[in-house]
């Protein structure tokens, strides 16, 4: 799918589009191939559906968090969120409330999260990079303080199950990427929301004066931002099933190393759906890889900020080229 | 730093010996902005210890030439000499190093920074690697008290007006013991007392030997202060007058382009019913101006910049609503508070900076004309992307936007090009009333004369046109009615050329 969203529509450059995601799937497949042959314990069923269950999560996160960057903005609340809203289903699900409603009140709280994210930055006036780092530190607190510190388990096997089981052989959580990238590719790629949003990531103040409702727009990127979060927050209890504040830290470098690394610029309007879907594979699958080589886990922190660093700077020479 | 004011001293001497001794010279001094031929080939020696007025109309070159002595723009021709020796003169650091300072319009000083700290900025008093805070606030003081400033050296910067500031940064020139001091529009934001200051201050260094360039559009300055002035037109040095050989009405002329390019294409459109009537409005910047816009009509905006003029129209969109009087739509009477609700209406602006206001530079041609449409272009939540694309190319064609397709970025395109696209995104939405803000700075020749046609195009369509502009041929020749803005009001309006050049400028100018 993501040679033909490469080339769609107006993105500018449709052309280089098309390359990177290219680039990035032969990454991705090299990558893959070379690790096969490398450790007799990558291409095993077990540890394909492993990759594929981190991997959605944090491409669900990117996806969100993309929404944020290419306004120009930034989510470092992400991680945070995912910690939080594991804890909330925990708990809701833990008074008996049914499944579905624990999962939309979830969302809810994501969405409150955004919302709150969005005022601090639209009607106070403060840099996204702050608002969103002090609700990082601030959410964790406050799980913390419901939680006492402690972890709550889940005993609903149903909501449990959801996260091993598959379908047409493929595991659920991958399913949910799906879920969430089809509608944020029509969002983003083919409604005129989603053309706002590159408008304000390239210059807010044309597309105020193009008659763009600027604020409801970057409501909507934090807001979408925050409820992928909570989803993702969702998922992640599923899977281990226990609720606790304190997970998924630096989860928000990730989703945005994946988003950078899927071409998505920090400096804003430019950005895809397919991009951060590449981009997290590739960075779960250094993660894993690195893992299988016996590599120290701490390397992979060392690797992913390196990587970071490069992209950027790869990013900042595009910048200026033009 | 100390010891260039002994040499001052020095060369005083020298002065008051009668003998003018050319401080810089400039042979044949040329710069080109890629296609722009910003100054072309200009001859002129500037002597020791004179105040040496430099006076044009916007965009005759004079803050190329600012930008070349300073050392911030590379020439492209010609050789500069200072006392006899020619320099290179490529950077600002050897312009500083040589004595050659500016004091710009706007201060460019660290505002959250003492008056002391900006003073000794880049040359702090150090002792063991500490600054030395109490001896940079006495001798900063000292130096303040000495040039008759009555100003705190340890108060932050941004505590004292923009005049003060000015003021402020006159004297660290001073400090770095500047020989040759421009001075660019340095009262346009200052009060008479900070002006009698700055004056006697410049006279004060005239008398030190220090060569004075002054830049301003205030011939009444010029007269009181300078002893020799030079004109630049269009990129080139028309005249060297002493002060005392010249008059206001000879400089005027001088100043002025009378080979009117024939690139002002103006189609006779009868009016129609009236689009806009502002009556006696006001707000922040101007007072109590009446206009009308007809269909088919041009209203020009003349004045110098800080006029008012633009403040005017921004109320008229909406950015600050006026405080004052009245605007009329269409016979109706409105209330505009916001630019949405003044796109709504059909009100227009190209704004000044196209790059910093009317378009997203990095997003397509196609993306940008289609912005303020989208909602007529979806299918629901989604955008029909057929129409999208047939609707964009559509324009392109209309407008005769040359780009490689619509996808290509807007900021590949040309000045003219890009000055188009707004023009699209517009006509799109339907407007009826476009403010062209400047729609000719930075745009060559042949793009003149095609923003030129399209506006002829727009009136055909039946629409109004209020035209701002600091250059006065291109008022002069397009607008129908003219009106003339100095210090926020009115200060008198025209019928099709139905003055002259020389009297226009005098009305701006206020002499």
């Amino acid at each position: 799918m993501s040679s033909q969203e490469a080339s769609a529509k107006r993105r500018p450059n449709a052309g280089v589009n098309l390359l990177l995601g290219l680039t990035l799937l032969g990454l991705l497949l090299l990558m893959w191939v070379i690790l096969a042959f490398a450790t007799p314990t990558f291409w095993t069923e077990n540890n394909i559906t492993n990759l594929a269950r981190q991997g959605a999560m944090i491409a669900i996160l990117a996806i969100g968090e993309t929404f944020v960057i290419i306004t120009g903005g930034i989510d470092l609340s992400v991680g945070a969120v995912v910690g939080f809203c594991s804890m909330a289903i925990a708990l809701l699900l833990g008074q008996d409330i049914p499944i579905g409603l624990a999962v939309l009140a979830t969302l809810a709280i994501g969405l409150g999260i955004g919302l709150f994210h969005a005022f601090g930055i639209v009607q106070l006036g403060l840099p996204p990079f702050i608002m969103t780092l002090a609700s990082l530190t601030a959410l964790r607190g406050i799980g913390l303080l419901i939680t006492n510190g402690a972890t709550i388990s889940i005993t609903n096997d149903t909501f449990t199950g959801f996260s091993r089981g598959d379908f047409l052989g493929i595991p659920n959580l991958f399913w949910m990427v799906l879920v969430v990238a089809i509608p944020a590719y029509f969002l983003l790629h083919q409604s005129r929301w989603g053309r706002y949003l590159f408008a304000i990531g390239s210059n807010a103040e044309a597309a105020r004066l193009s008659g763009v409702n600027v604020k409801a727009i970057i409501y909507l990127a934090y807001i979408l931002s925050s409820v992928c979060a909570a989803f993702v927050g969702i998922l992640l209890a599923m899977r281990i099933g226990i609720g606790n504040p304190t997970q998924a830290e630096g989860w928000e470098l990730q989703a945005i190393a994946s988003s950078v690394i899927g071409g998505t610029s920090l400096f804003g309007a430019i950005g895809s759906i397919h991009g951060p879907l590449l981009g997290s594979f590739i960075l779960t699958t250094i993660n894993n890889g690195a893992n299988l080589l016996n590599l120290n886990s701490f390397w992979q922190r060392i690797i992913t900020g390196l990587l970071i660093i490069v992209i950027v700077y790869f990013d900042g020479l595009r910048r200026k080229k033009r | 730093m100390q010891t260039h004011s002994g040499s001052a001293a020095a060369q005083q001497g020298a002065n008051l010996a009668g003998t003018p001794v050319a401080l810089l010279t400039l042979e044949k001094l040329d710069k080109r902005f890629g296609a722009t031929h910003a100054l072309k080939a200009v001859d002129l020696a500037f002597e020791q210890g004179e105040i040496h007025a430099i006076v044009g109309e916007n965009g005759a070159g004079k803050s190329t030439l600012i930008k070349l002595l300073t050392g911030v723009h590379p020439r492209t021709g010609g050789e500069i000499f200072w006392e006899g020796q020619p320099v290179a003169l490529a950077s600002p650091h050897e312009a500083i190093g040589m004595g050659i300072n500016a004091v710009h319009q706007e201060v460019v000083l660290c505002s959250h920074l003492s008056v002391a700290a900006n003073l000794f900025l880049g040359d702090e008093t150090v002792r063991f690697g500490f600054l030395q805070h109490g001896a940079m606030v006495r001798e900063g003081q000292k130096l303040l008290d000495e040039l008759g400033f009555d100003l705190p050296a340890a108060a932050q910067l941004s505590s004292l007006t923009i005049g003060q500031q000015q003021l402020v940064a006159t004297a660290r020139a001073e400090r770095r013991g500047a020989r040759f001091l421009i001075f660019d529009e340095p009262t346009a934001y200052l009060t008479r007392t900070e002006t009698a200051a700055l004056f006697l201050l410049i006279r004060r260094l005239k008398a030190k030997g220090v060569t004075i360039v002054y830049i301003s559009h205030r011939l009444e300055e010029v007269f009181e202060l300078a002893d020799r002035v030079s004109v630049l037109r269009d990129g080139a040095l028309v005249g060297t007058r002493r002060i005392s050989e010249t008059n206001e009405n000879d400089l005027i002329a001088l100043m002025i382009n009378r080979s009117i390019e024939q690139i002002y294409h103006k189609d006779k459109v009868a009016f129609g019913a009236t689009i806009l009537e502002a009556k006696g409005l006001s707000g922040k910047g101007f007072n109590d101006i009446s206009i009308r816009v007809r269909e088919g009509e041009i209203v020009g905006l003349y004045g110098l910049i800080g006029a008012g003029r633009s403040e005017f129209v921004q109320s008229v969109f909406g950015r600050f609503p006026a405080t004052n009087g009245e605007i009329a739509w269409r016979g109706k009477k409105v209330d505009i508070r916001s630019e949405r609700q003044a796109m709504d209406l059909g009100i227009a602006l190209a704004p000044e900076s196209r790059r910093d206001q009317g378009l997203c530079l990095n997003l397509g041609v196609g993306f940008n004309i289609n912005l303020p449409i989208f909602d007529r272009l979806s299918l629901g939540p989604l955008i029909n992307i057929p129409s999208e694309a047939s609707h964009a190319e559509r324009q392109i064609k209309e407008m005769q936007i040359k780009t490689a397709s619509r996808n290509a970025n807007a900021s590949s395109l040309s000045g003219g090009n890009q000055q188009k696209i707004v023009i699209a995104k517009w006509l799109n939405h339907g407007a009826k009333l476009f403010i062209f803000d400047e729609p000719t700075v930075g745009v060559d020749v042949g793009t003149k004369a095609e923003i030129y046609r399209l506006m002829g195009q727009l009136l055909h369509h039946g629409a109004g046109i209020i035209l701002i502009s600091s250059y006065l041929p291109e008022v002069y020749e397009l607008a129908d009615t003219l009106h003339i803005f100095r210090r926020g009001s009115i200060a008198a309006s025209h019928a099709f050329k139905d003055a002259s050049h020389e009297a226009i400028l005098t009305e701006a100018i206020g002499v």
